[in-house]
Parts: structure tokens; C-alpha cells; sequence
């Protein structure tokens, strides 16, 4: 392996910029780092070359620990953005720098620097300054510098960032060719997925300081595992849809569709699709589809891109689908389309009409958390509750919808309302002083999540996970690591023996602390602290929550009887969010079947 | 050739008109009639007056503690002003609107208020005496003097362009393998060197031409700690115009050949990238 990195992490000011990024890059690698601005992808970068230290975990090149070694020592060779060429230096004074450094003879940099020249297509250009060049020559330039002490991996930080399109696509040619020829490692950070798509080996999408996903181009686009990654390479709709013993359901159009993803066990549950663009179809009747029909739609837009046609596409009233994620409350919803000439000629479309939608191919989210509904006992309350910052910052960021459901008699003994529609998703209530007997109504009526949420909750910093009963270990991690994926916190597994536990038995506490340590990593990619504490489970996770602001604990739990007696203390007129994870003890099976593969473990 | 020329700015005729009217009036007469003033002398009483042991002795204090002045705030203006632009600390900004004290404070407070620090029986002078080093009424008070009232130019000179100097060149300096001191020798050097020669022109023009804040610290005795412009300030005492019109044209002429040599220094420097560049 040229490039290990193992748990690192970056704190700026106490707020992690980089977290726990475990990462390997092989030999003649072009690996990719892709994420938005502000996700820790240079961060990580400046990391491997030194210029900037990490808090915790280790480094190594070619298997050579470097963590503490100066950029100077590891010898990369870095790419800026804005060149940083010296420009008080000649092109050849520039390409010479490291070796004129490291007293290289003036014939053999003579020659060196012919080679690189050669080799960025600059030849001649000796004597230039950086001003009498343009950006693209002079970014060749830093190319070349940056591989003149032939070092043994090669930085490159949004290196086509200050150049317009053109230039950028020839320089970009050229990277990928020096790159083969030489067989250097090479890693670049980019928030462009086409620029990604273009040059990677590899990719990994990195969001809020952690690597979400890693992998082929390919399959990142045709299988993501998580939204952000899903939506962030290339245009995605996100369907909430119900996962069904014969496969995933769109809507009340009882039509099934070949998923890509694996089967999702045997239980019916709701679950995020991903419909990516391409693969809607457009016909003037449903009998003329070709693929599985979805609902009839009116155009709203039509944008001719070029080769591709983009379409916005409003689903019409009635129409009994599934509500968009994307929609948030709004009744309109709208499903993003694009077409290529082909299709368009075969069928003209204009904004205002009205067309039957199919879909071609649907590929299903692992992630446990799918929508949000605000539960109380009055329109007044659901509103309010709907409207909670949190819960607004958590569903924008998951790009899911928030709906709200009155239930009178939330709490009370006797049914739901309508015993018929079940809680799907996570149901949220407000944290009120009897707040645990509701948590117990609800999931006792097939709830599985329940956010207990306290009003003007900030965002959380750190996510507290317990489970009460071992079963439920698995769904417990799930969700803690789709929670996690979207908020900027580190995740601390609190671990709770009884008191009288006599000593001889407390190893297997720590054992049961590892195991769920290690299951996390590998099966979620989280990474989580832990910590054991002693006595009564609901006593010392109140004590937890209650030493710091900014937390929130996820709970899960097996056995809904009794849910207020055992957690009556902690839920109750609770100062802290928290979300209570509730499975049926069915075995092992069903806790596979839930439980989120990540493409880090996969890879 | 036209005198016209584009400018977002209107009225080039009228600005260069106030311009030469003004040069005109504060600087150009001035000179000329000291100029005149001095002409109007027998050669030998200019030589007599110019060439005394006196006069020579205090040129020489002059230039020779103004230059030395100069140089040390060179050294130590590049030192405060990289700890004003590349350090974040508590008080920075205190510190920072403190370098420009020397400017507001009258002349002849910060002499008295350093001849008070560095005499015998002074806070630091106590301290030094013990030593053999006598600061206040020596040479080296003068260079203190000097120093102070020269700081703020050397330290403003230079803060502009280490604010140009990107971060990022010397992380690639250091990816390339270069050492701390050869990074500030190759990298930040060379572009702060006009910047610090401007500093070190504006303070030794500032301190050959003080006088306030000199003569309280010099003890200004005669061939050792007396300053040209005091002996001039003397000749006028006595009523001797001429005199002083000779002391004030030499001074004039030294000066005018110092900047015009440092100047030409800097103009060649900045060719130098071009020459390399046809």
C-alpha cells in the first residue's frame, strides 16, 4: 500500500474537521477524494503531506510510519489550487527548487528538468517567469515541480479550480497521462464528480470531516449506500417507497420493481429509493411504457442542455405515490428527468403536458432512517413540533420530509386512530413530562423509531449509544451511523453494568464494549469511542447526558413492556434528544437483515 | 509627446498644476534660497565653516548613528511586523496600533522620556552602569533616539508585503525539501526586499533630519555627541545665517546622495527578474 491512513483524525477549535478517516491507497493508484466544500477533504490532504498535524491515528507511506514526521521528511509532491509557483523564479528555477535543495549537480537538473518539461508539453519555456505564463501553463509548471525529486506520491488540491473549462479538460488529460506514464500514486481533492468520474481509480466521498463511501466510479453511481453519496454524484430523486416481501412498492400502484440492492428481509418497511434521472421514462399513456409505471405527471420545465434534455416533472394530484423526500410538506413533487436526443425525438414533449412516468431501474438505500413524522395530540402541537430547528436541520440534511399526524389519544390506553396506517419511519414527539408513556404507546403500535425531541434542542456534538437488549445491537448501529453521517458529532458507545456486578465478570463487560467497538467499525465504518460505567442503565445515562450540553443518545430497545418503568427517568421532561430504536428480538436473522453494510466494508 | 492622458481621474492639467505649484512653494524654494544663501558666501568661509573639526564631527555622528539606526530597525521592523502579520495573539492589535506612537509623540517628549530611562540613575541606565555602558549623553543615547523615532516607517514598510507572501509558497518550498532558513532566504527574502529597503530609506531620511528628541538625550558636546542639526540650530543662535545655510547644504547634499544610492539600489533590483526573464 502507498498511502495508510488509520483512524485520523483533525479537530479545529475542538470541533472535529477530519474523523476517523481509515483509508488505503495502493501502488499506481489515482485515488479521488470528493466532498463539498468544507468537508476535511484538503484538510486530509495538507494530513499526508505533512503540512498540518493530526490529533490521533497514523500515516504511512510505502508502509513507512510518517505521522510525525515533517512535510520536508516525506517528501510528497504537492499541487495547490493557485499554483503557488515562486514567481520571483524562472520556470527552470521553479522545476530546479528541489533538487537545487538537495545539491543536485547543475548538469543532471539540467537534464531533469528537460524530462519534465518534456513531459507537461512546456518545452522551451525555460527562462519565462510565472507572470509571462497562463494559468494553465502555469499549473503545468507546479506539476512538474512538484515531481522533480521523483517523490513517491503526488498531492494534487483542486489543482483545476482557477482554470475555465478548456484549459481545464487539457490539463486534466494531461495529469491522467503523466500520471500512467510515471505510475505514481496519486491522490486529488476535488468537489467536482465529473472532474472525479473523469480521472479516479477510486473515489471517496468524504462529507462533515468523514469518508462516507469509497469506490469505483461505477459502482458509487450505480450503488450508493448512503443519500449524501447518492445525491451528490450526479442528480438522484429520492423516493420514499415500502420495501415488501416481493420487492420494493412505489406508492399505492401496486407494481414492483427489481431492486439492485440486496433483499431487505421479510418485514414491510419503509425505505429510501434512489431513481436517478436517466432512468425515468416518459410515454404519452401507461400502456406505451416500456417500464414499470410509476404515476401520470405534468411538465413543468424543459431545458435543452446539449446532448442531454433536462425535465422537471409534477407529479399530478391523486396520484396515489409515495411522498418525494425531497418535497417537505409541499404537495408538489418533483421528479428530475433527463432524456437523450433518442428518446426525444421518439416523443416531444412541452411544458404543460401531461405524461405517463416509468421507471426503468430503482436501487434502495440501506439506511434505516427514512422520513420524519411530528406525532401530539393536537394540529397546534404536530405544527409546532414539525417546525422544530433540529428536527428541520436533521430532515434537510437527510433530504427527507417532515409530515405530521394527530393522535388524540397519544399515550392513552385503547388503539391509534386509524389502526390501519402504521408509524412508518421515525416517529418524533415532543419531550413532555410523561413523554416515556407515549414512547411505549408508540411503539407498542409498530413504531420503530421514536425521537424524543426537547424544544430549541441544539445540534448535537456528541451521540451517546446504549442498547438495553442485545438483540437489538445491530438496528441500534444503524441508525446511530445514519444519524451520525449527517451531523458534525463523535459517537461515544456508553456501556452499563449493574452495580453488584462482581468482578469476575466485568471482563465481559469490556468484551461486549470491543465487540460492539469493532462490529461498528466494520460493518458501518464508525468509528466510537467507549466507556463503562456502573449501576442503574437509566440513572447513569441521565447522568451522562446531563455533564454536557450538545448531546443526544440514541437507545435501543427490545422490550417495549415496561418501557416507561425502566426509562421513566431518563425520557420524562428529557433536557436531550433522544431516539429510541425499537426491533422485534426475531433472531439474528432480521438483525443482518437491518443492519446498514457500508461500502467501507465492503471495499 | 501630449501631456494628455486617459485616466479614470479627471483634470490632469489641474492636479499637475497644484502639484508643481506646491512642490514649489514647500519644498523647491526652501531649498533653492538655502541654496542661494550658501552661494552667496566666500569659498574659503565656506570651507572654514564646513570643514571645521567641529562640523566634521558631527556629520559623522549624524549619518553614522542615523545609518546604524536605520540598520537595526531594519533587522528588528522585519521581526515585529512577521510577528504582527503572521501571529494571532491576545493584545496584537494593541500592539500593532502602538507601533505608530513614535509618529504622534512631539519629538521632544519621547527625548526627555528616554534620557529619564537611560541616564545614570534611570530605570534600564542603573542597570547598565555597572556594565561601563553609558547610553544617555554617549553615541549610543543618539542611536537609541534614533531608533525609536525611525521604527514606525520600518515596521509599516514591511507589514504590507509579508501580507503578500502566501502561506502557500513556503508549504510548497517545504514539500520541495527546503529548510526553514532556506525557505526565508529563497522564498520571503526576495519579496520583501523592496519593502524593506523603503523602510530603511524613510527611517534614515526621518533620523538624519530629528532634532527634537536628540539634544535632550546627546548631552551635545561639542565633537562627540553634538548633531549637525544642532551645531546649524547654534550658528542661528549666533546670529550666523551663512553658516548655518553651509552646514544645512552639506546635509542637504549627503542625504540627497545616500537615497538617490539606495534608490538606484532598489531600481536595479527590480530589473534584475526582467533581465532574467527576456
Amino acid at each position: 500500500m502507498s498511502i495508510t491512513l488509520d483512524q485520523v483524525t483533525k479537530r479545529y477549535q475542538g470541533v472535529p474537521v477530519v474523523n476517523d478517516v481509515s483509508l488505503e491507497i495502493g501502488d499506481g493508484e489515482f485515488f479521488v477524494l470528493l466532498g463539498p466544500s468544507g468537508s476535511g477533504k484538503s484538510t486530509l490532504l495538507r494530513a499526508v503531506a505533512g503540512l498540518s498535524g493530526v490529533d490521533h491515528g497514523r500515516i504511512s507511506l510505502h508502509g513507512r510510519d510518517v505521522t510525525h514526521l515533517s512535510a520536508r521528511e516525506r517528501g510528497v509532491g504537492l499541487v495547490f489550487q493557485n499554483y503557488a509557483l515562486f514567481r520571483h523564479m524562472t520556470v527552470a528555477e521553479n522545476i530546479e527548487f528541489a533538487l537545487r535543495v538537495r545539491h543536485v549537480r547543475a548538469a543532471e537538473r539540467r537534464r531533469r528538468r528537460q524530462e519534465l518539461l518534456r513531459l507537461v508539453a512546456l518545452e522551451g519555456m525555460d527562462e519565462r517567469l510565472p507572470a509571462q505564463l497562463s494559468g494553465g501553463q502555469q499549473q503545468r509548471v507546479a506539476v512538474a515541480r512538484a515531481l522533480a525529486h521523483k517523490p513517491e506520491v503526488l498531492l494534487l488540491d483542486e489543482p483545476f479550480g482557477a482554470l475555465d473549462a478548456k484549459i481545464r479538460e487539457e490539463l486534466r488529460r494531461t495529469i491522467r497521462q503523466v500520471q500512467r506514464e510515471l505510475g505514481i500514486t496519486t491522490v486529488l481533492v476535488t468537489h467536482d464528480q465529473e472532474e472525479a468520474f473523469a480521472l479516479a481509480d477510486r473515489i471517496g466521498v468524504m462529507n462533515l470531516g468523514r469518508l462516507l463511501e469509497m469506490g469505483r466510479p461505477h459502482e458509487l453511481y450505480t450503488r450508493p449506500a448512503t443519500r449524501f453519496v447518492a445525491t451528490f454524484l450526479g442528480a438522484a430523486n429520492l423516493i420514499l417507497a415500502l420495501q415488501t416481501k416481493d420487492g420494493i412498492r412505489l406508492g399505492d400502484t401496486s407494481v414492483t420493481l427489481p431492486t439492485a440492492g440486496p433483499p431487505h428481509g421479510a418485514r414491510e418497511h419503509e425505505v429510501v429509493a434512489v431513481v436517478r434521472p436517466e432512468e425515468v421514462e416518459v410515454a404519452p399513456a401507461r400502456e406505451t411504457l416500456t417500464s414499470a409505471y410509476l404515476a401520470r405527471g405534468v411538465v413543468e420545465e424543459v431545458m435543452f442542455t446539449g446532448a442531454l434534455q433536462r425535465m422537471r416533472i409534477r407529479l399530478e394530484d391523486g396520484a396515489e405515490v409515495a411522498p418525494f423526500a425531497y418535497s417537505n410538506g409541499d404537495a408538489s413533487a418533483y421528479l428530475e428527468v433527463t432524456r437523450t436526443q433518442h428518446e426525444q425525438r421518439a416523443y416531444q414533449v412541452a411544458p404543460g403536458q401531461s405524461v405517463a412516468i416509468g421507471v426503468r431501474r430503482v436501487h434502495v438505500l440501506p439506511t434505516p432512517l427514512s422520513s420524519f413524522t411530528a406525532c401530539a395530540t393536537s394540529e397546534t402541537l404536530t405544527d409546532a413540533l414539525s417546525r422544530q430547528a433540529l428536527l428541520v436541520e436533521l430532515a434537510s440534511r437527510m433530504k427527507t420530509r417532515i409530515s405530521t399526524r394527530v393522535e388524540p389519544r397519544l399515550g392513552m390506553p385503547g388503539a391509534a386512530r386509524d389502526a390501519s396506517a402504521a408509524f412508518a419511519g421515525t416517529t418524533v414527539i415532543a419531550s413532555l413530562p410523561d413523554v416515556a408513556h407515549q414512547a411505549e404507546w408508540l411503539l407498542q403500535r409498530g413504531a420503530e423509531q421514536v425521537l424524543v425531541l426537547p424544544e430549541n434542542a441544539p445540534a448535537p456534538q456528541r451521540v451517546l449509544i446504549h442498547w438495553a437488549d442485545e438483540p437489538v445491537r445491530g438496528p441500534t448501529l444503524a441508525v446511530s451511523a445514519s444519524v451520525l453521517r449527517h451531523v458534525s458529532a463523535e459517537a461515544v458507545y456508553v456501556g452499563i453494568l449493574p452495580d453488584r456486578t462482581p468482578s469476575a465478570q466485568r471482563p465481559h463487560g469490556m468484551r461486549a464494549l470491543l465487540d460492539a467497538r469493532s462490529e461498528a467499525q466494520a460493518v458501518h465504518g464508525l468509528e466510537m469511542r467507549t466507556e463503562l460505567r456502573f449501576g442503574d442503565v437509566a440513572e447513569q445515562l441521565a447522568r451522562r447526558l446531563g455533564e454536557a450540553p450538545g448531546q443526544m443518545l440514541v437507545l435501543g430497545v427490545c422490550n417495549v413492556s415496561g418501557l416507561a418503568g425502566r426509562f421513566g427517568s431518563l425520557l420524562d421532561a428529557a433536557r436531550w434528544p433522544v431516539l429510541i430504536v425499537r426491533r422485534e428480538s426475531e433472531g439474528p436473522a432480521l438483525v443482518s437483515a437491518i443492519s446498514e453494510p457500508s461500502a467501507l466494508a465492503q471495499s | 509627446m501630449s501631456f494628455r492622458q486617459p485616466s479614470v481621474l479627471p483634470g490632469f492639467e489641474l492636479t499637475l498644476g497644484f502639484t508643481t505649484f506646491f512642490l514649489s512653494a514647500i519644498v523647491l524654494l526652501p531649498l533653492a534660497a538655502l541654496v542661494l544663501m550658501t552661494a552667496s558666501m566666500h569659498w574659503s568661509d565656506f570651507v572654514h565653516v564646513v570643514l571645521s573639526p567641529r562640523a566634521v564631527g558631527s556629520y559623522r555622528l549624524s549619518f553614522g548613528a542615523s545609518l546604524l539606526a536605520a540598520t537595526i530597525n531594519l533587522v528588528f521592523g522585519f521581526i515585529i511586523a512577521w510577528t504582527l502579520v503572521r501571529y494571532e495573539f491576545p493584545g496584537r492589535k494593541l500592539l500593532d496600533a502602538l507601533i505608530d506612537m513614535p509618529f504622534a509623540l512631539p519629538t521632544a517628549v519621547s527625548g526627555i522620556a528616554l534620557t529619564s530611562v537611560f541616564a545614570e540613575n534611570g530605570w534600564i541606565g542603573r542597570y547598565l552602569e555597572p556594565f561601563g555602558i553609558k547610553v544617555a549623553y554617549t553615541w549610543i543615547g543618539v542611536t537609541v533616539a534614533l531608533t525609536l523615532i525611525g521604527m514606525p516607517f520600518a515596521v509599516r514598510s514591511v507589514q504590507p508585503a509579508l501580507l503578500e507572501v502566501q502561506r502557500e509558497l513556503e508549504d510548497a518550498a517545504e514539500t520541495l525539501g527546503a529548510g526553514r532558513l532556506y525557505v526565508f532566504r529563497r522564498i520571503i527574502l526576495p519579496t520583501v526586499l523592496p519593502a524593506l529597503l523603503t523602510g530603511f530609506t524613510l527611517a534614515f531620511a526621518r533620523a538624519v533630519g530629528e532634532y527634537g528628541s536628540v539634544i535632550f538625550i546627546a548631552g551635545n558636546l561639542p565633537m562627540k555627541t553634538e548633531i549637525t542639526p544642532l551645531l546649524i540650530v547654534i550658528h542661528l543662535e549666533e546670529f550666523d545665517y551663512k553658516g548655518a545655510a553651509a552646514l544645512g547644504f552639506v546635509m542637504l547634499v549627503i542625504s540627497f546622495v545616500v537615497l538617490l544610492t539606495i534608490n538606484l539600489l532598489q531600481a536595479w533590483g527590480r530589473r534584475e527578474p526582467v533581465k532574467a526573464a527576456r
